[in-house]
């Protein structure tokens, strides 16, 4: 039976929830060039390892966006100098553990991959933490799925 | 075309043309730590919270969490033991002043909008949206200040309001080695979002907002620290003959909800002004904004 531990990858970087914005950005770099490919989200983990959330790149552009920015799309010139470094200005303060998801969907090694499919959609989640005793083990990322499955689509 | 039966720039104007969509809530039974997250992340100044039906049971507005902050609550604590009971609604075709009529009599800065099931919050409407509406109409109005700056044309002669005019003169100010008990003191007494900070020659420093205080509250600062170890620095501030609209383009574009005014000299603080105000005023930035409006709404 294919389970979650047969595309999980066991490769990945964690966040602690204490740490910066900023210096989370850093390690999302660093991260990317490690795996050589583009790192869109981090498991967030206490000292003990246990998973407590997770950062993704849409929790920082939804905290960069500006407040009113639906009535900018509606002026014809608007004077932009400036209101990006504002913008990224404030996130300085804020900490991984502020603005992280911490309703999260988490799957078992044992969780049928079909199963782990049906969450992915219904949810709209694009990769999903593999626990064992509340500790992360691995992820599975929907691209691994995708070609895990179609490589049996197209035997 | 909007038929307009008073003299009011607000009238005809209806809530579902202002309100935001987006509403945020969150189980009474979650922790306070989990609501400022909600409240960082959505830039949102409070959110309803619901029962195990899904049906909403109250509110927790950064001033509730500011209150638990001041009694020490650890950020474990549920949110129903710190939300404001009842919130108030109002209709998607209600009008703009029934609304802000509700929100002034009532003493609430935001009403949420009920669908026509009356089960379901589609809505949230604060003070900003109806400011950022009327801000729409000033932009795109033919006696703006902005079109006449493009076509180089001269000033009509409609006078325009000044940030003066609008602001609240009297400024509530605290010490840079206050506590932030007594800044959350000051902030309770004198119902403002935002106290100023001065330095020891009495000129500003810095501002300590309530958003600055439920950051803290989650970071875990004593509430004993001195103000000067939060606060948000340098100053923003206008000049008290600022236009109204300039102001309240600088505080749409850069995500700020008051700025203070400045006499001659911006170490000179005579004022604070906020997007509340701006609305509370219900009009736009001039005085010609009744007869654009009806120009603009001819366009649609």
């Amino acid at each position: 039976m294919a389970t979650a531990k047969d595309v999980m990858s066991t490769k990945f970087h964690t966040l602690l929830p204490d740490i910066h914005i900023t210096e989370a950005v850093k390690m999302f770099k660093k991260a990317s060039e490690k795996e050589q490919q583009k790192v869109f989200g981090m498991m967030v983990t206490n000292e003990d390892g246990r998973l407590i959330g997770m950062l993704s790149m849409y929790d920082i552009l939804l905290f960069i966006r500006p407040k009113h920015i639906h009535i900018w799309g509606m002026m014809e010139d608007i004077d932009t100098d400036g209101l990006i470094g504002r913008a990224c200005e404030k996130a300085k303060n804020i900490l991984v553990g502020d603005i992280m998801t911490t309703d999260l969907i988490t799957v078992t090694k044992d969780t049928h991959l079909m199963m782990v499919l049906d969450i992915m959609i219904k949810k709209h989640v694009r990769r999903i933490p593999v626990l064992e005793e509340e500790k992360a083990i691995g992820i599975v990322y929907i691209s691994n799925l995708f070609y895990h499955l179609l490589d049996r689509l197209i035997l | 075309m909007v038929i307009l039966d008073k003299k009011k720039t607000l009238t005809g104007l209806l809530v579902k043309e202002a309100m935001r969509k987006q509403v945020i809530h969150l189980p009474q039974s979650a922790s306070i730590d989990n609501g400022i997250s909600a409240l960082i992340k959505y830039k949102i100044n409070a959110f309803l919270t619901k029962d195990e039906n899904g049906l909403p049971t109250g509110v927790v507005s950064k001033t509730d969490i500011m209150g638990a902050y001041y009694a020490s609550l650890p950020l474990e604590t549920h949110l129903n033991n710190i939300m404001s009971f009842s919130p108030l609604f109002c209709n998607p075709n209600d009008t703009l002043e029934s609304a802000l009529d509700i929100m002034r009599s009532k003493g609430v800065y935001r009403l949420y909008v009920i669908g026509e099931n009356r089960k379901k919050v589609v809505g949230t409407l604060a003070y900003p949206d109806i400011v950022g509406l009327l801000y729409l109409y000033c932009n795109d109005c033919e006696y703006s200040h902005y079109r006449k700056k493009r076509k180089k044309q001269a000033d009509p002669m409609i006078r325009r309001y000044k940030v003066k005019e609008v602001m609240t003169s009297f400024v509530k100010a605290c010490g840079e080695n206050d506590s932030l008990l007594k800044v959350m003191e000051d902030l309770s007494i004198y119902r403002f979002g935002a106290v100023l900070i001065t330095d020891k020659n009495n000129h500003p420093s810095g501002v300590i907002s309530k958003t600055d205080l439920s950051i803290s509250y989650k970071h875990g600062v004593d509430s004993q620290t001195e103000a000067k170890n939060i606060m948000s620095s340098p100053v923003r501030s206008c000049e008290e003959d600022e236009l109204l609209e300039d102001a309240i383009k600088q505080m749409i574009f850069t995500d700020v909800h008051r700025l203070f005014v400045h006499k001659d000299d911006p170490q000179n603080i005579v004022g604070v002004f906020s997007l509340s105000d701006a609305a509370r005023i219900r009009s736009g930035s001039c005085h010609a904004c009744l007869s654009s409006r009806i120009k603009v709404d001819k366009h649609d």
